[in-house]
Parts: structure tokens; sequence; C-alpha cells
């Protein structure tokens, strides 16, 4: 192992990482919002008794999360404009997949929490006269977010390690960038280093939250 | 625009082979990770310090950065940093036995910590040692409760094999990519495999819940 490191050459680089460091937070904001918030949306439908909701909404869910994110960002980069004749550029290319997965992903855990909360709480909002939506609204969702809260966070953080798979169509994020100085100044173990590096120290704050916020949980459901 | 499929279809023998070797390397990486994701759950839940440190820090460190970027490093660095030549294949069968190895790791702790202590008491009191009760009483309830969890697991490992296609290891993926460079038919090749892939995981996916809900019948919990 007489290799001779070469960290000088990353930090003189250290813009072109700044620079694919905000690509990945852009692709991890506008993913996470879109799959999520859509995910929610998804997951009442699932919930519902009138078929012609409930399906479509199982459909999505099952395609979506079965057929593998890099599959679905190929197929929207390079098959979805032949489609359509609409031009998908990387940035959009990717967003979709991720979005369209994520949605899939968290819908199924949002219905999980919907589910959990007891059959009573229905009654009592019914015995009061609240419709549907005001139940669902007021009384169940707050209780069912509540306790999908980890779960939930466990899908954000696989979100954001995701995002490197918009380097495949040459989007601009930090694994893309580190390959391009890799490449230009031939110091993969480097660069390739310093990607892990980076997504470690962002994310192993955000797991060890995610065990504090269960451990509190449990405690207070109790 | 029209769709044609025949030039897919003509190449189907092609698809048939990556088709196998994501099957191959999906396994290979469940023969050797689900051991290593053993070894490392018994080392974390060690009474020595340093042992339970490091293997905390392994199981970390691959669940938080991306499989991408893992692949790329022992790809690309590994065989720089140690004179050692990497095929795309065994680059595949490495980083992916690790990767799924950590997630096994942590399946295997909630399983063994979801085992109540009295039985480790128990077993203490008949004159059992740590690795006898592991084996004997411990383990084999942990595992039963793991399985759907497990299997899950391997369905995401499944599909993250596609990865291996961008250091051109002649998966599913990557034989797709080959036909629609050459037949200019991006459009019917991509959704065939999607498809491909869609069944495939469905039907895995299918199996686990069917799995899942005979164990809930037959009364045991699950760990996650």
């Amino acid at each position: 192992m007489d290799y001779n490191w070469d960290f000088a050459t990353l930090f003189q680089n250290w813009r072109v990482f700044w620079i694919g460091l905000q690509g990945t937070l852009l692709m991890f904001g506008v993913t996470a919002v879109l799959g999520m918030s859509g995910g929610l949306v998804i997951g009442i439908m699932r919930y519902m008794k009138t078929p012609i909701l409930a399906w479509p909404a199982r459909a999505f869910v099952e395609i979506f999360r079965n057929v593998p994110v890099l599959v679905q960002i190929i197929w929207f980069y390079y098959a979805f404009p032949i489609l359509t004749g609409v031009e998908t550029s990387p940035f959009l290319a990717a967003v979709l997949g991720i979005s369209l997965n994520t949605m899939a992903f968290s819908a199924e855990i949002y219905r999980a929490g919907i589910q959990s909360v007891e059959k009573g709480q229905w009654e009592a909002g019914k015995a009061i006269g609240m419709s549907f939506a005001q139940t669902m609204r007021r009384i169940i969702l707050p209780v069912a977010l509540k306790r999908v809260l980890p779960a939930l966070t466990n899908r954000g953080i696989e979100v954001f390690k995701m995002s490197t798979l918009a380097s495949v169509v040459a989007y601009v994020e930090t694994l893309n960038q580190a390959k391009l100085i890799a490449d230009l100044n031939y110091n993969p173990i480097e660069s390739y280093t310093a990607v892990a590096v980076i997504f470690f120290v962002v994310l192993y704050p955000v797991v060890q939250a995610t065990y504090v916020i269960e451990r509190k949980l449990s405690r207070s459901d109790q | 625009m029209e769709w044609n499929f025949a030039p897919v279809l003509g190449s189907m023998d092609i698809l048939l082979l990556g088709l196998l070797n994501t099957l191959k390397v999906t396994g290979l990486a469940l023969l050797f990770g689900v051991p290593l994701g053993l070894g490392l759950a018994l080392s974390r839940l060690s009474q020595m310090r340093i042992l339970s440190m490091v293997a905390a820090f392994i199981i970390e460190f691959f669940r938080t950065t991306p499989p991408l970027v893992q692949l790329f490093w022992f790809f690309f660095a590994f065989p720089i940093l140690f004179g050692v030549n990497m095929t795309p294949f065994t680059t595949a069968i490495v980083t992916f036995s690790i990767q799924s190895s950590a997630f096994f790791a942590e399946i295997f702790r909630s399983g063994i910590q979801s085992i109540d202590k009295g039985q480790w008491e128990g077993s203490k009191a008949i004159g059992m040692t740590r690795n006898q009760t592991l084996r004997r009483v411990i383990l084999p309830q942990a595992v039963k409760r793991m399985i759907p969890a497990f299997m899950e697991r391997s369905i995401e490992l499944l599909k993250t094999t596609t990865l291996v296609s961008t250091i051109a290891y002649t998966d599913l993926m990557y034989q797709a990519n080959d036909i629609a460079q050459r037949t200019f038919r991006p459009l019917e090749v991509y959704t065939v495999i999607a498809v491909i892939y869609f069944l495939l995981i469905f039907v895995f996916s299918q199996l686990s819940i069917v799995v899942e809900r005979r164990l809930a019948k037959s009364g045991e919990g699950t760990v996650h």
C-alpha cells in the first residue's frame, strides 16, 4: 500500500463538489416533498372502500414499488420522450423515477398508519356529526402521522441515497461530480471516498435521531 | 409513433442471459451477505466494547452510504489501493454482500433482542454457555420472527442489483441498454425489461406476503 494520497486536488476542487452537493440537495428536496405528499393522497385512496379509488391506487403502488428505480429513471429518460414527444431532462427523468417510487412506498406507510388507528375513533367522529374527510383530517391523520414518523424518516434516508442514481443520466449531483474529479485528476480513491464520507456525515446524525424518535414515541404511546 | 417489439423479441436470448446474471448476483450476495450479517450482529451485541463499536461502525457506514457510491469505490478505488484486479462481477458480489450484510445485521439484531431475557437466564440456569444458548435457544426462535423482514430485504437487494449495469456487468439492465443502442428501440426495450422486473419482483413480494400471513396465523410475532 505505497500509494501516494492526493487529497490536495480534492480541496482545490471543492467548488465542483459543492455544486454537486447542491444538486443532491435539490434532488432530495423535490423528490422527498413530491413523493411524501403524493404518497399521502395515494395512501388515503388505497384505504377507502370505493373500488374506483382503491384499485387504481393499489395498481399504482404495486407498479412503482416493484420496478427498480434505476429502470424507471432510464425509462423516463429514453423511452418516455418517444412515447409522448415530451423531452425529459436528466433532472426531470430522475425526479419522476424517484418521486413515483417514493409515493408508492410512502403510500403503504401512511395506509398502515391510518389502519392502526382504532375503529372507535371513526365511530366517535361520526357520532358527533363529522364527515369522512373531517374525521380523517382532524382525528385520524394526526394520530396516524405521529405513528408513522420513524418509518417516514427511514424512507427519507433512502430517498437521499437514491439521489445518486440521477448520475446515471448525467444529472449534476455529488457522485457525478466526484466522477468528473476522479477522471480529471486520476484520484478515484480520494474522490469516491470523499463522497462516501459526505453521505455518512449527513445521514449518520439523522439515523441516530430516528432511534431517539422511535424510543420517545414508543414511550408516549404506552 | 409505432410500437415495434420485433427487435426486442429477437433479442430475448440476450435478455434471458441478463436475467440469469441478475439472479446469480442476487443469490451470491445473499449467500455471503447473510452469514456476514449474522457475524456483524453478534459482534455488535458482543460484550467486548471494541468489537461492538467496530461492528456498529461498519453497519452504520454501509447503511448510510448509497450503494452506487460503494460500487464505484470497490470498482475504481479498491483495486488501486490494494493492487488487486476487480472484474465487474467480483465487484458486484463484494459490494452487495457487504452492503446487504449491514442490513441483515440489523434484522438479526432486532430478532435476537426480541427474544425474552428470561430465556437467556433459563439457559444459564441449566448450565448452557452463551454460545450454546444462542445456537440452541435464541436463534431458532429469532430466525422465525425475522423471515418477513429478511424476505423484504432480499427483494430490495434484487432491485439494487440493477446498479451493476453502470460498471458494465451484463445483468438484465445492461443487456437492455445494449439492445436499445443497437436496435434504436429504447421505448420497447425498456418497457419490456420494466415488465420483466415487475413480474419477477411482484411474484416475490406476493410470496413474502403469504409467508408473513402464515407466520402471523401460527402466532409468531415478527420484527422489522
